[in-house]
């Protein structure tokens, strides 16, 4: 049984409108964000071109890039499925849930002000500084306290492992921003690799297990349960438990990837691409999901192989600084986390899901972040032997390079695609309106 | 069955747009003006005949829709059409002043008249098939025929004439059977109407923009030449107010009259501030017809078309409004500025685009004023929040290391560069020593970076001198041909660069003589030796060293080398041994292209690969070879 009933009563052809709020500011991030990556590799292509920019060069405008592809795109979808886990997005309380996101969006905007205005603290995705350093845990805190007062509001309709639940997911949402105001501080830096001066192996399974436990923790909040036992799903967590206790017998220090006990321990991590299909397969999904299903498992079993297969001695010792690494990132963001956070929200949308699922987008971005990869890992492979591959452009770089401008151009087409039909979904009367759900 | 059926093409009213148009822009704008001063009418006259036109205009525009003399709406259009042509025709008499402001006074009675009946019954000429679209053809088309070169380079007094023409041509089109008669409903808009006072502001910023920017061309020689003259500009032109007469059109269907007057804005705006360069004006004269176009089409279309009107009387009340203020008190707050200023200053279209632009924004948001007040709410509290409880102020000054780093922070230096030698690995003959993890650590924040699109700089104090370091951030390519790293001049504008070079300056380890043992011991491989080609050391002698090393090299900031780079085809050769054989020499020669001469302005070029290095110090070597032997 569906933890809302009323869910079955939403018409067909109707999509809840405060997730399509959220799914409007993410996708408006996205596309500014993507603009933004299309510029940047057009600077290295033709330097000469940061002569008009003043004093906003390359330097200033990565930062911009990687913080609202971060803290817009891939967090705003996640503020929609938490309006619906935490029935925010119904009832009169639903009227702030458009208020919350404006804030979010504001802060994401004085951020990146901030950035290219030269304020940062130094630290790659946590460059938060200054007035924006409090503005935006402030943000988290205004979408907290939705969150609570829905929770508080809805009383004991839901059963007692759900409130519990939800109640622990409460104290962790509060942990957040005190932790964002805490991690961005040039005084916390995490564990080092003495080899790389990248992160160690533990850092990298823990952060990996953070995203399996919002990987385990979705379906909760976006479906329900196929009929039959769950010896999957028990399995799953059993695993993930197991997995959390070996990260903190790793401890934190600063420790070399050549360490058997750090690759080894990372490699546990390749469990899950069998486990995840399985695990998704044990929960009923929207048929309109599917598409996006698949990408996203497919993502993701190529993210924890080649995690760690990136990790592996000799392997990261080549591809550490090169392109190679950015062709990772990529496939863990653009590949992996935006597939998962777009079928996120068709689920959420339900019938309004159709602006996420159009042949051309969807292929669109699916191949050009495929294309991107394996153009970057081999540039990556390149310059592991030969660091003039990138120092000194040539031809080859070149080519390289312009061939990615073109699959960028195609990532911000699709983008755009999508962002044009959520603003045509928003238009859309018969969006569900609060008020007329409450009713309902 | 309507008549209106049987006549649906609504030609005549095309072409009375089009003929209002051509009357008022070649003659009532331009040529009078000129004949007006080829009979000696300047100055103070000058103003007076104007201001008859001008007072006349307003006062018909007003009158007009509450005249009951001639209720026929086509009796009325001939009445203006017939005094409009007559003062075309008297304009070609001899006139003293008082006669000139008689014909002043006609023009303006005669536009006034004209212009408001034209618009208010405007669907009995048009039919109700396509209006927008003949009201759009007939203002591209009387702007194509102002800007056709036979009539445009024409005397003054062949303008009026043809204008008096125009006219007559006019009376004969009204002649014709109109298609009677016809539901007055304005044209449902894609957005919803706006009210009147704000249409009625927009127009009268955007005529005054127009006019002002008209008379400054017309009055400013380098401009006229820049945007008028040609045969070849002047069909553009022409051409370009077609296109965007048309686009209007399209664009009122689709977006309303809201987006139309805002492009209209953006592209006069734009026109205006190009103009205040004359090198500008050829750029100047793409942006303007497309403004002026875009808004003579909304000029016509909106009271007759697109104003919610519940009667004629009502819409003829608007169209008088609209002329009266928008028409002729903008143009002559327009004629007026550029008079007195000589530009249209750029404060003025900032304000003109407040006026246009701002209603969107502000009518968004007081439709979110929960919105609104929650995000003020969290700003304001952000702010208390940032003076008050968290800000923390530096007990004492930073030092220009300590301040150097935070520029190299604020520039995002991280995201090219790492400072991050890793132990074992190539990067320590290239970038090292390797600095203790230890040390890493009480950097705040460690700034180890995780791409290198550039080198890494860890240790660059000890590879670079200072003020090589200065000169490639003022202009990278300078010092190092292929760098790709943008241009840091900006800095130098106060002490952001020179406590940047500081700091980078300061990065070297203590480690640094060992480093440098281990550097000696460094040979490019033999098999680079034995593969090392003459032609490829040349391509990167020009590509890495000629920038300093070639004739004339470096000159720019020969004042602050210890030494000068010395062109290498001449020498002097310091660090070279004389006495050596050629393979020393080329050892020797490796060396410093690799890791340059420590003490010195002179760098390395650590990331070449042992081939390059080995085939650049071949053709040094045998190049100094050559000159010694020659010597």
């Amino acid at each position: 049984m569906s933890e809302y009933p009323h869910d079955a009563m939403i018409p067909a052809g109707n999509a809840p409108r405060v997730i399509a709020s959220a799914a409007w500011h993410s996708l408006f991030w996205l596309v500014f964000a993507n603009a933004i990556g299309v510029l940047i590799s057009m600077l290295l292509l033709f330097p000469a071109l940061n002569r008009l920019l003043g004093e906003w060069t390359y330097g200033r405008w990565i930062m911009v890039h990687l913080n609202l592809e971060l803290y817009g795109w891939m967090s705003l979808p996640m503020a929609g499925f938490l309006f619906k886990v935490y029935g925010a997005d119904r009832g009169p309380l639903a009227q702030w849930c458009r208020p919350v996101l404006w804030v979010w969006s504001a802060a994401l905007a004085v951020g990146a002000y901030s950035w290219l205005t030269g304020h940062s603290s130094g630290k790659l995705f946590l460059d938060w500084s200054g007035y924006a350093r409090i503005f935006f845990p402030l943000a988290m805190i205004a979408l907290w306290l939705q969150l609570a007062l829905s929770f508080a509001r809805a009383g004991k309709t839901a059963t007692l492992a759900a409130r519990s639940a939800k109640l622990l997911g409460l104290v962790l949402l509060l942990i957040v921003p005190i932790v964002m105001y805490i991690a961005s501080s040039p005084g916390f830096y995490p564990a080092i690799n003495p080899d790389t001066g990248g992160p160690t192996g533990a850092s990298q399974l823990e952060s990996s297990l953070i995203i399996v436990a919002i990987l385990l923790m979705l379906p909760f909040g976006l479906t329900r349960r196929k009929n039959g036992p769950a010896r999957m799903i028990a399995i799953a967590w059993a695993i993930m438990v197991a997995e959390f206790i070996l990260c903190f017998a790793l401890g934190r220090a600063d420790i070399s990837h050549h360490r058997p006990a750090q690759f080894l321990s990372l490699g546990s991590l390749l469990i899950w691409i069998p486990l995840t299909p399985a695990y998704y397969a044990a929960f009923e999904w929207r048929a309109n999901t599917r598409l996006w299903r698949i990408a996203f498992l497919c993502w993701w079993s190529a993210l924890v192989l080649t995690g760690w297969v990136f990790f592996l001695p000799g392997i990261l010792d080549h591809f550490k600084f090169t392109d190679g690494l950015v062709g990772h990132s990529l496939l863990a963001m653009a590949g992996f986390t935006s597939s998962l956070l777009i079928f996120v929200l068709v689920q959420l949308l339900g019938e309004g899901g159709w602006i996420f699922n159009r042949t051309r987008s969807f292929y669109g971005w699916n191949i050009a972040v495929l294309v991107y990869v394996l153009l970057m890992s081999s540039a990556g492979w390149r310059e592991g032997f030969d660091p003039t591959f990138t120092i000194v452009p040539g031809a080859a770089r070149n080519a390289v390079y312009l061939l990615r401008l073109i699959v960028g151009l195609v990532m911000l087409a699709s983008s755009l695609d999508w962002l044009i039909d959520a603003t045509t979904l928003l238009r859309e009367p018969t969006l569900v309106y609060p008020a007329q759900e409450a009713a309902a | 069955m309507l008549r209106g059926d049987r006549h649906p093409s609504g030609w005549q009213g095309a072409s009375l747009v089009a003929i209002t148009y051509v009357y008022f822009l070649i003659f009532a704008q331009f040529a009078f003006l000129q004949r007006l001063a080829s009979l000696g009418v300047a100055g103070a006259h000058l103003t007076a005949v104007m201001a008859a036109m001008a007072a006349a205009g307003i006062l018909f525009s007003l009158l007009t829709p509450r005249l009951s003399l001639w209720p026929s709406p086509e009796l009325r259009l001939r009445v203006g059409l017939g005094v409009s042509g007559a003062a075309a025709f008297l304009s070609l008499l001899p006139l003293g002043l008082a006669a000139s402001i008689a014909v002043s006074l006609l023009i303006g009675a005669g536009l006034g008249l004209l212009t408001v009946t034209l618009v208010t019954h405007l669907r009995q000429w048009t039919g109700n098939r396509h209006p927008l679209l003949l009201v759009g053809l007939g203002t591209g088309a009387g702007y194509l025929v102002c800007n056709f070169p036979p009539l445009f380079t024409a005397s003054p007094r062949m303008q009026a004439a043809t204008a008096g023409v125009a006219c007559l041509v006019g009376i004969c089109v009204t002649l014709w059977k109109s298609p009677l008669p016809i539901a007055d409903a304005a044209i449902p808009s894609p957005q919803p109407a706006a009210p009147f006072l704000r249409v009625l502001a927009c127009f009268t910023a955007l005529v005054w923009l127009d006019s002002a920017a008209f008379f400054i061309i017309q009055k400013t020689p380098e401009l006229k030449a820049g945007t008028w003259e040609g045969s070849i500009h002047l069909w553009a032109n022409g051409l370009l107010h077609l296109a965007a007469a048309l686009a209007c059109v399209w664009l009122l269907r689709r977006r309303g009259l809201s987006l139309v007057l805002s492009a209209s804005f953006l592209a006069l705006g734009v026109a205006c501030i190009l103009l205040l360069d004359p090198h500008r004006a050829a750029l100047a004269s793409v942006f303007y017809p497309i403004g002026v176009s875009l808004y003579s089409v909304a000029l016509v279309a909106y009271p007759a078309l697109l104003a919610p009107a519940s009667s004629i009387a009502e819409r003829g009340r608007i169209a008088g409004w609209l002329y009266a203020i928008a028409g002729w008190s903008g143009s002559a707050m327009g004629i007026g500025m550029s008079k007195n200023l000589g530009s249209v200053p750029p404060l003025f279209v900032l304000a003109a685009g407040a006026v246009i632009l701002l209603p969107w924004p502000l009518n968004f948001l007081l439709q979110r004023k929960r919105e609104l007040a929650l995000t003020v709410a969290v700003l304001l509290a952000a702010l208390y929040l940032d003076r008050h409880l968290i800000a923390v102020h530096p007990s004492s000054p930073l030092t220009q290391v300590e301040r150097g780093r935070r520029v190299y922070i604020s520039e995002g230096c991280i995201n090219c560069h790492t400072q991050f030698v890793r132990p074992n690995s190539p990067d320590v003959l290239m970038w090292g020593p390797v600095e203790p993890i230890q040390q890493l650590r009480q950097e705040r924040p460690p700034l180890i970076g995780n791409r290198r699109q550039g080198p890494d700089l860890a240790e660059v104090g000890g590879r670079r001198s200072a003020l090589w370091l200065k000169l490639h951030f003022y202009d990278p390519p300078e010092v190092s041909g292929a760098s790709i790293m943008p241009s840091y001049a900006f800095l130098f504008r106060d002490e952001r660069g020179d406590d940047l070079v500081s700091y980078l300056d300061s990065l070297h380890e203590s480690g640094l003589p060992q480093h440098l043992a281990e550097e000696e011991n460094w040979h490019p491989s033999s098999s680079a030796i034995a593969a090392a080609n003459a032609n490829d050391g040349e391509r990167s002698f020009q590509r890495h060293c000629a920038t300093c090393h070639g004739a004339g090299g470096q000159t720019r900031w020969e004042a602050h080398f210890k030494r000068l780079p010395p062109d290498l085809a001449v020498g002097p050769y310091l660090h070279l041994s004389p006495s050596g054989d050629d393979a020393q020499r080329r050892d020797r020669l490796a060396h410093i292209v690799k890791f340059g001469i420590p003490g010195t302005d002179m760098p390395g070029h650590e990331y070449l690969s042992d081939n390059e290095i080995a085939s650049l110090s071949f053709w040094l070597s045998q190049r100094i070879g050559q000159l010694s032997q020659n010597r």
